[in-house]
């Protein structure tokens, strides 16, 4: 008994053959509602922002490209790649202690991404900012000998350095876990195969696991990257003068609140959307790989034989 | 006499939390001697292995590895945990293969076989590079040097393996399950790889599941169930009359 299957039921003449008809997708009036208020709200918000006079868009303009607002986004760009460094630095000490077999080391560590991840960055700021209240003087020296000098620590505690001081450590505590979790992706069968080649924690640590942990750890830190871009605002507290306090101290003065506002977000969005990007094409690579196919090799084509059902 | 490639186990026992894996476990395992643990999943065989290898520690009895209490030294009340460096140069003179193959993933086959020796003992690079050379040769994959982990398939990562262990020039090899998770068409090529092997007098320790690897290559073997070592004796012998009735309803059902 043979079945013959019916490949092209022709509806009609100089239709398409059925086999090559295109699949069309299905659109519910949901849809299509969903569409027409949407457009709606945008078409409602874009006439009041373009018709109410309160903006000031000729103030945006004005201060746009001012002296003193390049000059507070470039300390913001500044604040936000030299506390990235010493957060990330500081971080993978904390991450390494918190995984070492020695109680105390990894309790150390513990007690440190608590103690900053549990409280709110901008009370860590003015708290450095105002250290100086509990330690008026810090005492560089050497213990039990007469040798050192007395710094005091209003003087070393300038609004920049409590600053950088306040966001990297508050950032090494994120990184510290963001690390940390890159390490526990790591399979225990190649901390295994490392120990039965005679490896030293280090050893291993440098060669076998960090290497491995940087799929998981680089998409991670870029984001933390964009929200530390955002996250200085904070320091504006301190009467730092970055991209927030430079519109602040504008508009103290000209009373142009809601422009220079404008003026700074546009700003922040810019820097945002410039960092998505290579952001967006970190976590591309790194997303599909757990293994890391090497950089010069060719990209391996894996194609089902014929007649395999996939 | 020396007592290189040598393993002399005394009731071991080990057991995680409640659950005993390994009871009264005797081994002796001659230099040279090709012996192979079969048993049921969950008979602690695997365990055994790695407390060869230190990966697991034994909760009490004799342990020698090459002469040498493993992993601790005995003093006249207690065994004492050596230093993470003496365990290290201990575990130097065990080759280890994982079921899983666990190639490091971020270094090319040749770095793989060269990581032991360079990383850990420090040799020349250029030496081991050479001698990494002649074992992926000796393995069959001496054109695959500079291919990474994933660009090669299960049996090819699995003689890479081997290869890596060899490069530490131990007295030992373990291997457990070298072949499981081996593609069925992939498994000659191992177990050609280890026949090699135990012609050139490598002592050797296989969990396996290939029971005629076992007949044809081992000298000894051990039937585990339930952390217990229900049978052992020569190969041939056990294979072929089994006199324990658990290991012949084990063999009928795996034969």
């Amino acid at each position: 008994m043979t079945t013959v299957i019916n490949k092209g039921s022709k509806a009609g003449a100089g239709s398409i053959d059925a086999t090559l008809k295109p699949r069309l997708r299905l659109r519910t009036p949901a849809e299509y509602t969903a569409w027409i208020i949407a457009i709606l709200v945008a078409a409602g918000i874009l006439a009041s922002v373009l018709t109410n006079p309160n903006f000031k868009w000729d103030i945006v303009g004005k201060y746009f490209t001012h002296e003193s607002i390049l000059r507070g986004l470039m300390l913001t760009i500044f604040l936000t790649v030299a506390s990235m460094a010493m957060g990330t630095l500081l971080g993978l000490g904390l991450a390494i202690m918190r995984s070492s077999k020695i109680k105390p080391v990894a309790l150390a560590a513990g007690a440190y991404v608590t103690l900053f991840r549990g409280t709110p960055v901008l009370v860590q700021l003015i708290f450095w900012f105002n250290i100086s209240a509990l330690y008026p003087n810090l005492y560089i020296g050497i213990p039990f000998t007469d040798i050192g000098t007395a710094i005091d620590t209003n003087a070393l505690m300038g609004p920049i350095t409590a600053a950088l001081v306040g966001l990297s450590l508050n950032e090494a505590a994120y990184m510290a876990e963001i690390i940390r979790g890159g390490f526990s992706a790591v399979g225990k069968g190649q901390i295994e195969a490392a120990d039965s080649l005679g490896m030293s924690g280090a050893m291993k640590m440098r060669k076998v696991i960090i290497p491995q942990a940087m799929p998981s750890i680089i998409p991670a830190t870029g984001n933390q990257v964009i929200g530390m871009f955002k996250e200085t605002s904070l320091v504006s507290v301190l009467g730092v003068a970055e991209l927030l306090q430079s519109a602040q101290l504008i508009y103290a003065r000209t009373f142009d609140t809601i422009p220079l506002l404008i003026v700074a977000s546009i700003w922040y969005l810019i820097m945002t959307l410039l960092l998505s990007y290579p952001q967006s094409r970190l976590e591309q690579k790194y997303s599909h790989t757990s293994v890391r196919v090497p950089r010069k090799s060719k990209k391996v084509v894996l194609t089902a034989p014929e007649g395999i059902a996939r | 006499m020396s007592n290189d490639g040598t393993i002399l186990a005394s009731r071991i026992r080990k057991s995680f939390g409640p659950k005993t894996v390994l009871q009264d476990i005797d081994l002796d395992i001659g230099s040279g001697e090709i012996c192979c643990i079969i048993g049921p999943s969950g008979s602690g065989k695997s365990t055994l292995l790695r407390c060869i290898n230190g990966l697991e520690t034994v909760d009490s009895g004799i342990l020698k590895v090459n002469g040498d209490d493993f992993g601790y030294y005995e003093t006249e009340h207690a065994y004492h945990a050596l230093s993470p460096k003496k365990l290290a140069l201990q575990r130097t003179r065990v080759g280890m293969v994982f079921q899983q193959f666990n190639l490091f993933p971020n270094m090319t086959a040749r770095e793989n076989v060269m990581s032991g020796p360079v990383l850990v003992k420090r040799a020349d690079k250029k030496e081991s590079a050479k001698r990494a050379q002649e074992l992926l040769t000796s393995v069959g994959l001496g054109a695959f040097g500079d291919r990474y982990p994933a660009e090669l398939s299960g049996g090819q990562q699995q003689r890479v393996a081997i290869a890596r262990s060899l490069a530490m020039d131990p007295e030992i090899m373990l291997f457990d399950e070298p072949t499981s998770a081996l593609d069925p068409e992939k498994v000659g090529e191992v177990l050609t790889v280890m026949k090699e092997l135990a012609k050139k007098g490598m002592t050797m320790v296989v969990v396996t599941h290939e029971m005629g690897f076992a007949r044809e290559v081992a000298d000894s073997l051990l039937f585990m169930d339930e952390g217990i070592v229900v049978e052992r004796g020569d190969a041939r012998e056990v294979l072929a009359n089994p006199k324990e009735s658990r290991t012949q309803s084990f063999l009928k059902k795996v034969l």
